[in-house]
């Protein structure tokens, strides 16, 4: 938004300043009645902002500049048909200096800005995804305003570091909804609702597929449901062999999930709680079924994952899975090894790993509330800067190594310092998106 | 709310004035046609001045930059570098309009402002403030814990879940830091409860489930031979929730409530629906069908999972009353009992306070063999003449 005379109330000639109170009374409304709108900006159909959303979870993009959003209290996965004019082409944007691993800050304090947009305080904000639109470079958030239930739920882009929100009124919409309610006509004496917290949401090849955990069941269900969407939706329960743990894992939700296909077949892959890589075959989540995944990684224990994607590394050209856990460094992994890595044996010894793949992986040091890839080049993170911990950040980090030279406490960030990596050499190389 | 509102008498009076000297005012009023939208308003422009107006925004012009609204103290350690409240704008005929995309929140003080100088006309040299805040809603408690289900103060060793219920709507957010279980020496016992990745809030925000670590209570797993099960049997625990969980207005607890239970052995057995005892109402009464069970069943499935089908009817209206600890469950129909054929149907999603279910117990071996999943009895049927 444009805030072009920021000085004006300040330095106002008299300015008239007074505090009206409302009270909820019936009288002025009539006066009004006789006003009709001549124009109006930033149109919205209804009169919530909320478009059909509920609440604002996950984030996916499929094709066609479909964005899905994850939305637990209306017990739904929608999908926006994105149009041209709610997307902007971000590939100009100043990255940052990829030779030198410096990013920038795209948007400095974004929980108080977010707030500020929405008319409220900071600490009504609750950001819970961060996704990008690959071919405009576009990030887009999911947030809600409030954490009760008056939270407001928008989704939010960001234009050359400016925030804006996704007017979702008047995007093509549709939803599907993900069964929780149970079909019971009995009721409790007081009641609390079954709800489906969904972890999350991929797309792939004409489907999507959402895990999630129940607040009232401890069961691992994952739906998988064709787009466009159709009355036709199979649901399986997963279960695992954990070798943290010494056991399968009948009933442990899946937190984040990714699907890619490993020599022309497709998998499902998914990270649980503390922290077991596992395998799907696609084709084996059939309805009802329930299904056995092997575990080929063990990424360490204590921890939950915060995102699971993949990114190509622009040295060695091969991909990667990237996997950002809350208390540990983020786990590095070739895609190519996911599809051939043997499972974890079954029935073995407690092994507090890391396992499998797990021992191989390399370790990133990503300490991201939320990640995602921006371009071959660079990722995009929400991070509390480190060094000034009251402000969330949007910032671009350079893969493959995820590092930010400015946050580092090393001798040859010194001006006059050695400069083995060359760096004053590239100073001036800042790249762009694109 | 009300359908309309009348303003403080000062701003009575000015808007009376603004009306004798035809001066612009800025208001704080209801959309017209969206009554339970409040925004605000410019009124009283010179005609003129808003044809320019509606020729400005035709030719790309944002009203942004001229009518705004801030927050007053948004409590932001960045500064002043903050965007303006982000909403409508409306050209009416006297005047324009702004209406926030997200209504303006409850006892927060926003600050808008009318600034006509870059139109450069002599007559709109003045910039108009107006600070304004709705009140709060005044008449609610501050909020409590109702209850914690299992509702019994001698809990299983492998005990799964909790239910926290709240006389008021929550705010999320909290729970990490405000609920813990204190050990046997009076201390937070580490790692004990599942840290879920989102918190587990029913739609009404009043009843939360607070889940134990799934890993420490699964016999011979790592975390359970590392650092044995959360709970040890005779021992006493409690689980508090601690003041700091607010409600949906802000209010705190009024006070930390504390859920002291001893523990119990461990239960690790299927629900045995064949060994529930049924007590049948008589034929055309109104009384309730009560079953009682042997354990204690976990509170928030026994509503769905457990319904009254009859040959005629696939599934009976009526009102379940849960009580002796989760060990009985009653249910009065809506309408009087027909005589015929009945059953008591559960649904294999039924669990117990240790998460066993009727096909499965929680912990159990999968190497040693098949689950009995299709012997398992899921329904009890009944007669009443």
């Amino acid at each position: 938004m444009k805030t072009t005379l920021a000085s004006g109330v300040q330095t106002g000639i008299h300015a008239r300043r007074d505090v009206l109170r409302i009270a909820a009374v019936s009288a002025v409304g009539l006066a009004l009645s006789g006003r009709a709108p001549a124009a109006s900006q930033n149109a919205f159909a209804g009169g919530a902002g909320s478009g059909p959303l509920q609440s604002a979870g996950v984030l996916a993009f499929g094709p066609d500049n479909v964005l899905f959003v994850g939305d637990i209290r209306g017990a739904a996965v929608h999908a926006f048909a994105l149009r041209a004019t709610d997307l902007t082409s971000q590939t100009e944007v100043e990255l940052g200096n990829f030779h030198n691993f410096e990013g920038r800050d795209l948007v400095r304090g974004l929980d108080q800005k977010l707030a500020a947009l929405f008319g409220t305080t900071y600490d009504k904000i609750v950001i819970h995804d961060m996704v990008v639109h690959q071919p405009s470079q576009q990030i887009f958030i999911s947030v809600e305003r409030g954490r009760s239930t008056d939270a407001l739920p928008a989704i939010v882009k960001v234009n050359h570091g400016q925030l804006e929100v996704l007017e979702l009124n008047g995007i093509p919409h549709s939803q599907v909804g993900i069964p929780n309610e149970p079909d019971s006509r009995a009721m409790l004496e007081f009641d609390t609702q079954r709800s489906f917290a969904i972890t999350d949401v991929k797309y792939y090849n004409g489907e999507i597929f959402v895990t999630g955990v129940s607040n009232q069941q401890f069961a691992s269900t994952l739906h998988r449901i064709p787009y466009p969407f159709s009355a036709q939706m199979t649901t399986c329960t997963v279960e695992i062999w954990h070798p943290v743990h010494g056991e399968f894992e009948t009933r442990a939700p899946i937190i984040r999930q990714l699907i890619r296909e490993v020599r022309g077949e497709p998998y499902l892959f998914a990270v649980y709680g503390c922290t077991p890589l596992v395998r799907f075959p696609l084709a084996s989540l059939k309805d009802r079924a329930h299904v056995r995944g092997d575990v080929i990684g063990e990424l360490g224990y204590g921890s939950n994952p915060i995102d699971m994607l993949t990114f190509t590394d622009p040295f060695d050209q091969k991909e990667y899975l990237l996997v950002t856990i809350d208390v540990r460094s983020a786990s590095r992994i070739a895609v190519s090894d996911l599809g051939t890595a043997t499972p974890e044996p079954t029935g073995g010894q407690i092994d507090f790993g890391p396992g499998g793949l797990g021992k191989t992986q390399g370790l990133l040091p990503i300490r991201a509330e939320h990640t995602a890839i921006l371009n071959p080049k660079w990722a995009v993170v929400i991070q509390r800067h480190p060094k000034t911990g009251y402000r969330l950040d949007i910032s671009s980090l350079a893969a493959p190594y995820f590092f930010e030279r400015r946050d580092g406490m090393s001798e040859m960030n010194w001006p006059d310092g050695p400069d083995p990596f060359h760096y004053r050499e590239h100073r001036d190389e800042i790249s762009r998106g694109g | 709310m009300a359908a309309g509102f009348t303003l403080s008498a000062a701003d009575r009076e000015r808007s009376a004035n603004a009306q004798v000297t035809n001066q612009p005012s800025l208001k704080v009023d209801f959309n017209p046609r969206q009554p339970e939208s409040v925004g605000v308003g410019v009124y009283n422009l010179d005609p003129d001045f808003v044809v320019s107006l509606s020729r400005y925004t035709q030719a790309g012009g944002l009203l942004t930059s001229i009518l705004r609204v801030t927050v007053v103290r948004t409590g932001a350690p960045i500064g002043d570098n903050l965007p303006d409240v982000f909403g409508r704008y409306e050209v009416l005929g006297d005047g324009v309009r702004f209406d926030p995309h997200f209504p303006f929140e409850r006892g927060l003080s926003y600050r808008a402002s009318f600034d006509p100088r870059p139109f450069g006309r002599p007559e709109l040299s003045e910039v108009l403030t107006l600070e304004f805040s709705l009140p709060r809603e005044q008449n609610a408690l501050p909020p409590e814990v109702n209850r914690i289900f299992p509702s019994s103060d001698y809990l299983p060793e492998n005990l799964l879940r909790f239910y926290v219920c709240f006389s008021n709507s929550m705010q999320s957010g909290r729970v990490e830091a405000e609920i813990s279980l204190l050990g046997p020496d009076g201390k937070p016992a580490a790692d004990v409860l599942y840290r879920a990745p989102v918190e587990l809030w029913d739609r009404s925000m009043q009843h939360l489930t607070i889940l134990l670590d799934p890993g420490r209570l699964k016999r011979g797993v790592g975390p359970n031979r590392e650092l044995g099960p959360p709970l040890k049997v005779g021992r006493e625990y409690t689980l508090v929730v601690g003041s700091g969980m607010v409600d949906l207005s802000g209010r705190r607890l009024r006070e930390t409530f504390y859920k002291r239970f001893r523990v119990t052995e461990a239960v690790r057995k299927r629900i045995a629906v064949e060994q529930w005892k049924i007590v049948p109402p008589a034929a055309k009464s109104c009384k309730p069908l009560v079953l009682m069970f042997p354990e204690p069943l976990d509170w928030a499935l026994l509503s769905p999972t457990i319904t009254i089908g009859s040959t005629d009817e696939p599934s009976v209206y009526g009102r379940i009353v849960v009580d002796q600890c989760e060990r009985r469950w009653s249910f009065t129909p809506a309408l009087p009992w027909a005589a015929g054929s009945y059953d008591v149907r559960v649904a294999s999603s039924l669990e117990d306070v240790c998460g066993n279910g009727v096909i499965a117990a929680f912990d159990r071996s999968l190497q040693s063999g098949s689950d009995a999943y299709e012997v398992a009895r899921r329904s009890i049927p009944f007669r009443l003449v």
